[in-house]
Formats: structure tokens, C-alpha cells, sequence
């Protein structure tokens, strides 16, 4: 590992990064707008400028050079020396961001990057405090560049992220610098909007107020937001986002930096499927009938009556005839609880992984690129943990089956009594599916919305969605990430995490880690669960 | 929406209109391709051919390069717009151009502007009811020592007075250049397919009749 020093502190850092990575990386708050680990190196908007120690050529003396180098665009070597803390350095920061501002609107009360502008930061911090900027500001029009984005042209400070990122990330080009000098815009071709599955993306690594998402515009301003650190169930990938949420209410979803899944990046599917969870249809309250009867039990309740009728069937009908579903979008470990609950009540009861909902192919980017050289995939497979609950299914041992060959049995009477958990963002019962529901003289149905199975279900249970849920998915890759709850269920819900382990005769408070601990006992691949590592305090 | 704003989501190119490059023009495109490592970098050229054979370079042309290209419209506008003279709307066939600087207009510019505006029957950023003459004025065509001067397309004309207007505007060769620009322009010889049967760019009349 190459050695460097930073104001003269040696820091050692990986080898083929730029300076300003290392900066970045060992604590320097560098400032930079052009610079993304992601994209290609560009060394355009010169605020990272920094000091280099070169050999005179006279004297071969190593002094200070004479010009100011780009600390992005400079790889580190071993025992290169530079400096960022000197004046010749603060001022060109300085000129920077005089230039930067010249022709900036200055609306941040109405702007939505306010609180999380680097404008805003680096004017703060390596600016100054008044303009002298005597003449008319020049004003760019505001363009509709696609049917989810926003450009607000004033706001730009032309870093060219964006159209690299269109470039080289996605691979759609479609935008794209237009004009030269003081008038450059961004752009796209007319009729050509900016409208490509990780569009979204654009927005994310504008580090100004620019490029705005129209789904969160004028919504929320961004302080009174709180992050929570989760994982995407759009899809089998597993991208890393942050929930960004006030007052109980989701706003937007963000990527996190995640080196082993999805980069710095997230598709627009994912980005924009959180909408179903603050849907009013909702179910919010447990259901249990009893011949004509129906009654709305308490939560405590619930799980007495529940042992009780499912011990009962079992001694009359037998523990073969009983079946439990479980829903790829369920946690490792609710599956897990729940798996336990069963077969301590029917040892031989069939675990059954439910549908797996796969649509069209799988994307690939940049467009056009193969397997191998993807820099981003969003997969065919739509639920985020397949492979972590088939994992605890398959460890478990005993009877199994898929969904398909469970639909047929059932269809054959071979069960009658079954726990089924649902969970989908989208209606999952297919016609043929729901005839089975008949069949049952016990069935319990665990979902997000009300579907074809809940006529003929004794119990019916509202589930929650993976906002409000603590726990961790396997994804396609086999890596289990863990993700923490960001905001409460509906009003009359319970964690199904809290639920299940209620049910399955533990008491206290249901915690992820400490399930996952629990299950690391029986199935060692839950013994670690992957947390990528933050990201450099002032990286952006 | 709250703001006023540009709506990029609309069409300007109709996709059901008929091309506007001709097969002449795309083979003199394609006859650069070997000259490059990529297709992208024929851009340049291609846009100088589009520009020759049809005066502007339209959206429509635009979307058309980038076909010949393979590559985004986008890429195309963002080239094309770095570049002031190329043309993007429809104008004459012959740009005027006269000079505004201060040489020319000590020794009466003005004068043969205003001669130019009243033949020509228009007023500057305008084009002539023919479709001849488009008029435009800039800061400096480099001649001041020719003052006052003016440009017909590529050609400069030195001395200008308000008398000679009429005569230069009834001249047919009035924006010929005698010279060749280059060889690698205008006579491609190392390359078969562009000699056969297309004419160099400069012989615009030639290569719209074929």
C-alpha cells in the first residue's frame, strides 16, 4: 500500500486511487463537485486543486511546484507529498467558488437540495459571504428533461456527472452539454427525454440543486428528513438505499454506497416502489372467524388462539395435513420464527416456499454490455429474498415443497390446514391459485392487501411491509444483508417480526441480530450478515 | 407544474417524415469512416457534408447523422451547438456576413449594410422570400485592412462600397473559393468509394443533381 503525506501526516491508502480519494478517505474534507469514484475522471470544475512537491529541474531539489495540481485526476504514488493547507490553495477554493456562484440564482428557500447542497457547504466553508458580482445574473430556462426529472439550468455548476453518468453508467446518452463557455447547458435532444431505468441516478449525484425529482419536489424540506439504512426488495439484487422519512411518512429512497452489490446506484423501480406501503387498502387489523362469528382479537391474544386451533387440528386430522407458505419477501428471520412455530405444533408439517414473481428479462448496463462487464443489473426475479428463506426451508430438513407442486397437492386434499404468507407490493393470487383456498378447513392468511384466499381463511393477519419490518435478505448473490425498521405499521398492525416471535414462545423484544444469532446455531450461513462500510465522511 | 418550463419530452423530429440525407450524402459519410478509429469521430466531417449539401443542418438531419453514426442524437446537438458556424434552422443558400467592428465601420459599413438590407428587401437574421440570401452581421472578419468588408458564405470580399452592392449580389460566383480547403475535403483519393460517383462537397449542384 503507497504512502503518501497530506499536510504533512503520512497516510497510507489503497493503491491506484487519486489523491483525492485518499484525501477524501483518510478525513480531508476536500472540496469537489466534478470528482465521483463511479465515473470517469474529468478535472473540470478545479476546486480540488492542491500543492505538489516535484524535483526542481535545476537543482533537482524538491520543492513546492509552481502550479496547483488536480488532486483527482493525480494517482497516488509512494511518497508523494501535497498539501491542501496552504493559501495558495484556500484561494484558488476561494476564486472557485466566487465563479461557481457568479450567476446562481440564490432561491435555496425554495429550492429542494437546500440542507444537502454543496453549493450551499463549500460556499459555507471555502467561499465567501457576499458576491461581487455587479452586472445581470444570466438566466437559463427550466427544462422538462423527462417524464420523473427536472432541470433547473440556474443551479448548475456544470460538474458533467450527470451526462457522464448517462454515458457510462446507463448507457442511454441522452444527455448531453449543449453551447460553450459562460452559456453551456445541460440538455437533451427534443423528443429524446431523459427516461432510462436508473434515471434516478441523475438526480443523486447532482451536487446542487439542478436536477430535481419530480415525485419529491416541493415535498418535504430535507432536514426534517431522517435516513434509515435498508435494503431494496424490488428485486433479487439487493441494492443498498436509505428511507428517508418524517413524521411516519416515507418520502423518497435513496442508494447507499454498497462496493460488493450496487455501487453508488439504484434503478427507478426500486427507487419508486414505496408508494404501496402508505397505500390506504391496507389491511390494519387481525380477523379470526369461528363458524359464522367473526371478532377482532387482540394481538395478545392471537397467539393462544392460534396454537390452540392449530394444536386441535393437528390432533384430529394429523401433522401431515398441515402446511405453511412462506413469502420471499419475509425476513431470514421471520421465516425462521415462523418455520419454528410450526413444526413445534406439527413436526411433519410441509414448508413451502411461495410464487417467486419473475417479469420480463434482466437488465443489464450499460445498455448493451454482457454479463461480465455490467456495472449494474436489476434481475428478472422481483422479491429480495428467495434464497434466504429457501436457505432456512432447506436447513430445516423435514417435508418441503415448491409452490407449483403445493398448489397441485392441495388441489388433491392432501392438506388441510395451512399458514399462508403473502407480503407482495402486487396482487399475487392467480386464479388457479385461489381455488385452493376452499380445501382448507384451517387457514391462516398473512398479508399486505386483501386477496382471493382471505374468504375461506379462519384467521386473517395483517403483515407489514419491509419499511416497517427489522430483519435481513439473502440476495441473489448469496449475500445477507441486514436492514433496520424505518417507520411504525398502520394503526392496529403489529411488527410481523415482534408477531412471530411471540408465536414462537419467546418473549421480549424481537431484535434482528439477536435472532440471527439465534439461527447461526442451526444454519451457519446466517452466522454474518454483510454491512457495506461507510462512505468517507465528506465523499459525496 | 409551478414553474414555467421548456418541455423536452416533445417531438421535433416527425418519425414518419421522409429522410432529408440523401444516399449521396450518407456514402461521403461513410467514406470517412476508414479514416478513424471510431464512427463517433466522423461527426465532425459529417456535419461540415450535411451542412454543404443542404445549407442547415436541421433536427431532423441531426437524428439522421446519428443514425449513419451510431450514436445518440444527443451527442450530435451537443457537438453541433459548441460549434457557432454551423447552422441549425433553416436559412439562404448564400449567408451574408457583414462586418460591425469598428475599422469597418469608420469606413462606411453602415453604408453598405444599409445598401444590402434595402436590394435585398430584408432585415438582418432574416432570409430573402427565394430562400438566396440570408443576412447576418458579426464582430470582425479579420480584414481590417480591407475595410469595410464582408463574408458570402466562405468567400471574403474586400473594399466593399454601396455601389459595387448591386453587382456583387448579381454575381453567380459570388461565394466561390478559388482554392481548394484541403485535400483530405475535397479531393479524398485514397479511398474508392467517394470518388465513385459523388462529387466533392464544394460542387454542391453536382451532387444534388446526382
Amino acid at each position: 500500500m503507497p504512502k503518501i503525506t497530506i499536510d504533512n501526516k503520512e497516510v497510507e491508502c489503497r493503491a491506484g486511487i487519486p489523491v483525492l480519494q485518499a484525501a477524501l478517505e483518510a478525513g480531508w474534507d476536500v472540496p469537489h463537485y466534478c470528482y465521483h469514484p463511479g465515473l470517469s475522471i474529468v478535472a473540470s470544475c478545479r476546486l480540488c486543486l492542491m500543492e505538489m512537491m516535484m524535483p526542481d529541474p535545476k537543482t533537482k531539489e524538491m520543492v513546492w511546484s509552481p502550479k496547483l495540481a488536480p488532486s483527482c485526476q493525480t494517482p497516488v504514488r509512494d511518497g508523494l507529498v501535497v498539501r491542501f493547507d496552504s493559501d495558495r490553495v484556500r484561494h484558488n477554493q476561494d476564486i472557485c467558488m466566487e465563479f461557481f456562484l457568479l450567476n446562481h440564482p440564490l432561491d435555496c428557500p425554495v429550492c429542494d437540495q437546500a440542507g444537502e447542497c454543496y453549493l450551499q457547504d463549500y460556499s459555507y466553508k471555502f467561499g465567501r459571504p457576499y458576491s461581487r458580482m455587479m452586472d445581470q445574473k444570466l438566466v437559463n430556462p427550466k427544462k422538462d428533461i423527462g417524464p420523473r426529472t427536472l432541470l433547473y439550468q440556474d443551479r448548475c455548476v456544470m460538474c458533467s456527472r450527470c451526462v457522464r453518468f448517462t454515458d457510462e453508467i446507463s448507457g442511454t446518452n441522452e444527455l448531453c452539454l449543449v453551447n460553450r463557455g459562460s452559456r453551456t447547458e445541460i440538455d437533451v435532444f427534443p423528443g429524446k427525454p431523459l427516461d432510462n431505468p436508473l434515471q434516478g441516478n441523475v438526480v443523486d449525484i447532482c451536487p446542487v440543486g439542478s436536477l430535481l425529482d419530480k415525485d419529491f419536489l416541493f415535498k418535504r424540506r430535507v432536514w426534517e428528513l431522517t435516513g434509515t439504512p435498508s435494503v431494496c426488495p424490488t428485486c433479487a439484487t439487493g441494492c443498498s438505499i436509505r428511507i428517508d422519512h418524517a413524521d411516519n411518512t416515507i418520502y423518497r429512497l435513496k442508494p447507499r454506497h454498497n462496493p460488493k452489490v450496487n455501487q453508488w446506484w439504484i434503478c427507478d423501480e426500486g427507487r419508486f416502489n414505496f408508494k404501496y406501503v402508505q397505500d390506504a387498502k391496507r389491511i390494519a387489523a387481525p380477523l379470526v372467524r369461528r363458524g359464522s362469528e367473526t371478532s377482532c382479537p387482540d394481538w395478545n391474544d392471537l397467539p393462544q388462539i392460534i396454537r390452540f386451533r392449530l394444536e386441535e387440528h393437528v390432533r384430529e386430522k394429523g401433522d401431515q395435513t398441515v402446511a405453511a407458505v412462506f413469502s420471499p419477501f419475509m425476513a431470514c428471520e421471520e421465516a425462521w420464527l415462523l418455520a419454528r412455530f410450526i413444526r413445534s405444533v406439527a413436526p411433519q408439517a410441509t414448508l413451502v416456499l411461495g410464487p417467486i414473481p419473475m417479469v420480463g428479462e434482466d437488465q443489464r448496463f450499460p445498455v448493451g454490455t454482457t454479463n461480465g462487464d455490467a456495472k449494474f443489473t436489476i434481475l428478472r426475479e422481483k422479491c429480495p429474498n428467495r434464497r434466504g428463506v429457501g436457505l432456512v426451508l432447506t436447513s430445516l430438513g423435514g417435508p418441503s415443497l415448491e409452490f407449483e407442486p403445493f398448489v397441485e397437492q392441495c388441489k388433491k386434499g392432501a392438506f388441510s390446514a395451512a399458514w399462508i404468507v403473502g407480503g407482495y407490493p402486487t396482487p399475487w393470487v392467480s386464479k388457479d391459485t385461489a381455488k385452493i383456498a376452499e380445501g382448507f378447513e384451517f387457514l391462516i392468511v398473512q398479508d399486505i392487501f386483501e386477496n382471493e384466499l382471505m374468504a375461506g381463511a379462519a384467521i386473517i393477519l395483517p403483515a407489514c411491509a419491509w419499511t416497517e419490518r427489522e430483519g435481513s435478505f439473502m440476495n441473489a448473490a448469496g449475500i445477507l444483508q441486514p436492514f433496520d425498521r424505518a417507520i411504525t405499521p398502520p394503526e392496529g398492525a403489529k411488527r410481523d417480526g415482534q408477531f412471530l416471535f411471540d408465536m414462537a414462545g419467546y418473549s421480549g423484544l424481537y431484535m434482528g441480530d439477536r435472532v440471527r444469532a439465534m439461527m447461526a446455531a442451526d444454519i451457519p450461513g446466517f452466522a454474518e450478515a454483510y454491512v457495506p462500510p461507510p462512505e468517507p465522511p465528506f465523499a459525496h | 407544474m409551478s414553474w414555467k418550463t421548456i418541455d423536452r419530452n416533445q417531438q421535433v423530429v416527425d418519425p414518419k417524415a421522409p429522410p432529408v440525407l440523401t444516399e449521396a450524402v450518407r456514402e461521403k459519410i461513410r467514406s470517412f469512416f476508414p479514416r478513424y478509429e471510431t464512427k463517433r469521430a466522423v461527426l465532425l466531417p459529417a456535419l461540415h457534408i450535411v451542412q454543404d449539401a443542404s445549407g442547415h443542418v436541421s433536427w431532423q438531419a441531426m437524428v439522421e447523422i446519428a443514425g449513419v453514426l451510431e450514436i445518440a442524437p444527443s451527442d450530435v446537438i451537443d457537438t453541433i451547438s459548441f460549434y457557432t458556424h454551423f447552422w441549425t434552422e433553416h436559412k439562404g443558400k448564400r449567408v451574408i456576413t457583414v462586418c460591425r467592428s469598428i475599422s469597418c465601420e469608420v469606413m462606411g459599413g453602415a453604408a453598405v449594410l444599409e445598401e444590402l438590407k434595402t436590394r435585398l428587401g430584408i432585415e438582418e437574421h432574416q432570409t430573402t422570400p427565394d430562400g438566396k440570401y440570408s443576412l447576418v452581421t458579426e464582430e470582425c472578419l479579420a480584414g481590417c485592412d480591407h475595410a469595410p468588408c464582408l463574408l458570402i458564405n466562405e468567400k471574403l470580399h474586400k473594399r466593399v462600397k454601396p455601389a459595387d452592392v448591386a453587382k456583387l449580389l448579381a454575381d453567380p460566383e459570388n461565394d466561390r473559393i478559388p482554392v481548394p480547403r484541403s485535400d483530405l475535403f475535397d479531393a479524398p483519393k485514397d479511398h474508392g468509394a467517394a470518388e465513385a460517383g459523388v462529387g466533392t462537397t464544394s460542387d454542391v449542384q453536382e451532387m444534388r443533381e446526382a
